[in-house]
């Protein structure tokens, strides 16, 4: 029975530890959550490079083609569909040089309104670890699987075309 | 013994090596398990963004509970996958016991999971729980296999608490327990189509079905294939019975090449007999004598409905043996050896008597082995062990009669500091039924024998 109370009390005390310190991480991952609202220091640090490539002796295609979106400014990449058992997803992304700065819901999951509630909650979770992660390599939501599912696909898709674009 | 003197000269020293195989310590499977766990979490820490609210936290806890439920589950099976290594260095009687702590634990930790998900997606999602509780049954994939599933691992563990499993046959309950590898079956894919570890990472699911496979191919191979394997290799059967005393009988099982199987005294076998009404279940007995090359017995007493049904076995019958099992084996100890059994506690002990080696100098004691019974009539074995004693300048010392006729516990620490000489020093064996077992324990521990050196086996699983 000791054991038992044992067991299951430093069963809660590790997870009650391990929740607040995946809250106390919220001030840490505050900083780059915050840092796409400067798009502008990102894409002069872009322009330099760029021009040492130019100027330089190897400069790659690659990095001639960032240096001109980021010349360009803001861009638009639409993601595919993602069919889920609950709807479509697709996402568009707003890009300054490689950098997401926005992203868009084009399409949703619509299944009812437990689906419109579901993403109401999950979407802009998703959006705001895009933000921050600046890839596709995010976690899905928990309650949300077929949305995070879709999202990351859709996500996925459209930054391949903006890196190969 | 005799007849391995005709063999090749290998086996046939007077004690059987305690080789075949490796023993896992109990302490690096600990560690191994604490790892998956460590392992476990850090799934969840790396899958899971920051943590925003009651909704979140609530969520958390549950995924967490989740995870280390569905490893859990894992870990349990593959204690009972009779694994060797797991077999020889934890003992089938510790390993139940973990399987059975183990198990009431993850049912609470199930129990948890289900409820702190279905309390922290109400609080996300804004619905009142019952609300949200209908949900994730009707809407959300798998949900409602998993709650089956979860249904039926409460009840497999109802069954086998103390107060239930008492009043249920062996077989019941060791039948009831197969559903727990439907329970999870049926929970599997709810955590891939809900886990927001597994939705978004193939890497993962890849890693966690492996997990499932890997102890789903131990129990195959283990549990299945090798008794199958076995009973083609040494065509073991029935070969005659003995009753040796009211109640109590003797099975002889005859089989070819039996030393390949490396049994020590001590060990036992899960036996399953081909007859009618007998096939579909197995049994642990262990070996009442040192296995010879053509010949094992065991010596049952007739309890359950089983072991009665074992007194009508014909001869010819085949069997399936399941083993050797158990780390209840003599180490060598120079200091000297006790051994204690009660009841038909003495069928490992008398095999382990047989194995003592004889005093090779003044300071070691003589083995000492101590036979409690409740009855003289009850004692089996008399002659046999009067002869080893006498080959290996050996005591045997019966303590019959109840307590009340006595008017004193023979078992007590004094009794025994008296019987034995140099109790303190020597390493102890006992087996029997389980309040003996406690109550011999307990004395050695009063006589002044380190924990360590006390070795026991209850036949109570």
């Amino acid at each position: 029975m000791r054991r038992a109370i044992l067991a299951l009390g430093s069963t809660i005390a590790g997870i009650a530890v391990l929740l607040s310190f995946k809250t106390h991480s919220i001030a840490t991952a505050g900083t780059p959550a915050a840092a796409p609202s400067t798009p502008s220091g990102t894409g002069s640090s872009a322009a330099p490079a760029g021009a040492a490539d130019a100027a330089g002796a190897a400069a790659t295609p690659r990095a001639a083609r960032k240096a001109k979106t980021a010349a360009g400014g803001h861009r638009t990449v639409t993601g595919q569909v993602a069919e889920t058992a609950r709807g479509p997803v697709q996402v568009e992304l707003t890009l300054v040089g490689q950098r997401i700065t926005k992203v868009t819901m084009l399409q949703q999951t619509d299944d009812g309104p437990l689906s419109n509630q579901i993403d109401a909650t999950a979407i802009p979770k998703l959006i705001n670890e895009t933000l921050t992660a600046q890839s596709a390599h995010i976690d899905a939501v928990s309650g949300a699987s077929y949305t995070s599912e879709g999202y990351i696909q859709s996500l996925q898709s459209a930054l391949d075309k903006a890196s190969a674009s | 013994m005799q007849t391995l003197s005709s063999q090749p000269a290998a086996r046939a020293a007077p004690h059987p090596a305690r080789a075949a195989g490796w023993r896992a310590p109990p302490g690096l499977v600990l560690a191994i398990i604490a790892a998956g766990v460590a392992g476990v979490i850090a799934l969840w820490w790396r899958d899971t963004p920051p943590v925003t609210g009651l909704g979140d936290a609530l969520t958390g806890a549950g995924r967490i509970l989740g995870l280390l439920a569905g490893y859990g589950v894992v870990v349990l099976v593959a204690l009972m996958a009779r694994l060797p290594p797991l077999e020889r260095g934890i003992g089938t009687g510790r390993l139940a016991r973990w399987h059975a702590m183990g198990g009431r634990y993850i049912i609470t930790i199930i129990a948890a999971h289900a409820t702190l998900i279905t309390w922290g997606y109400a609080v996300t999602f804004h619905q009142r729980v019952t609300t949200e509780a209908g949900t994730l049954l009707t809407s959300y994939p798998d949900v409602l296999m998993a709650t089956v599933a979860a249904g039926l691992l409460l009840g497999v563990g109802l069954v086998s608490a103390g107060l239930v499993r008492r009043r249920l046959a062996y077989e019941t309950w060791y039948h009831l327990h197969f559903y727990t590898y439907l329970a999870i079956a049926l929970a599997f894919s709810h955590q891939f189509a809900n886990g927001a570890s597994f939705v978004a990472s193939l890497d993962d699911r890849v890693a966690w079905s492996a997990m499932y496979a890997a102890v789903a191919a131990l129990v195959l191979w283990y549990r299945v294939i090798t008794p199958l394997r076995r009973l083609g290799r040494h065509r073991f059967r029935v070969a005659g019975l003995r009753p040796e005393a009211p109640g109590i009988v003797s099975v002889y099982i005859a089989g070819d090449r039996l030393e390949k199987l490396h049994a020590e005294p001590g060990q036992f076998f899960r036996w399953r007999f081909l007859a009618r009404g007998m096939w579909w279940q197995s049994h642990p007995y262990s070996l009442s004598a040192l296995p010879r090359p053509d010949m094992m017995r065991i010596t049952v007493k007739a309890r359950g409905d089983h072991s009665g049904a074992l007194t009508r076995l014909r001869p010819g019958t085949r069997v399936l043996a399941e083993g050797p099992y158990g780390a209840f084996t003599p180490a060598q100890s120079r200091r000297g050896v006790v051994l204690i059994a009660g009841g038909v506690g003495i069928t490992p002990i008398r095999a382990m008597f047989a194995a003592m080696p004889a005093p090779a100098g003044r300071s070691v004691g003589a083995a000492t082995l101590i036979y409690r019974a409740s009855h003289p009539r009850d004692i089996v074995f008399r002659r046999e062990l009067d002869q080893i004693a006498a080959s290996r300048g050996a005591v045997v010392h019966y303590l019959t009669g109840s307590r009340r006729q006595l008017g004193t516990d023979p078992l007590s620490a004094r009794s025994l500091a008296a019987l034995v000489p140099g109790l303190h020093r020597r390493q102890a064996y006992v087996c029997g039924p389980p309040g003996m077992t406690e109550t011999a324990i307990r004395a050695l521990r009063t006589a002044g024998v380190p924990r360590r050196r006390i070795h026991h086996e209850s036949f109570d699983f």
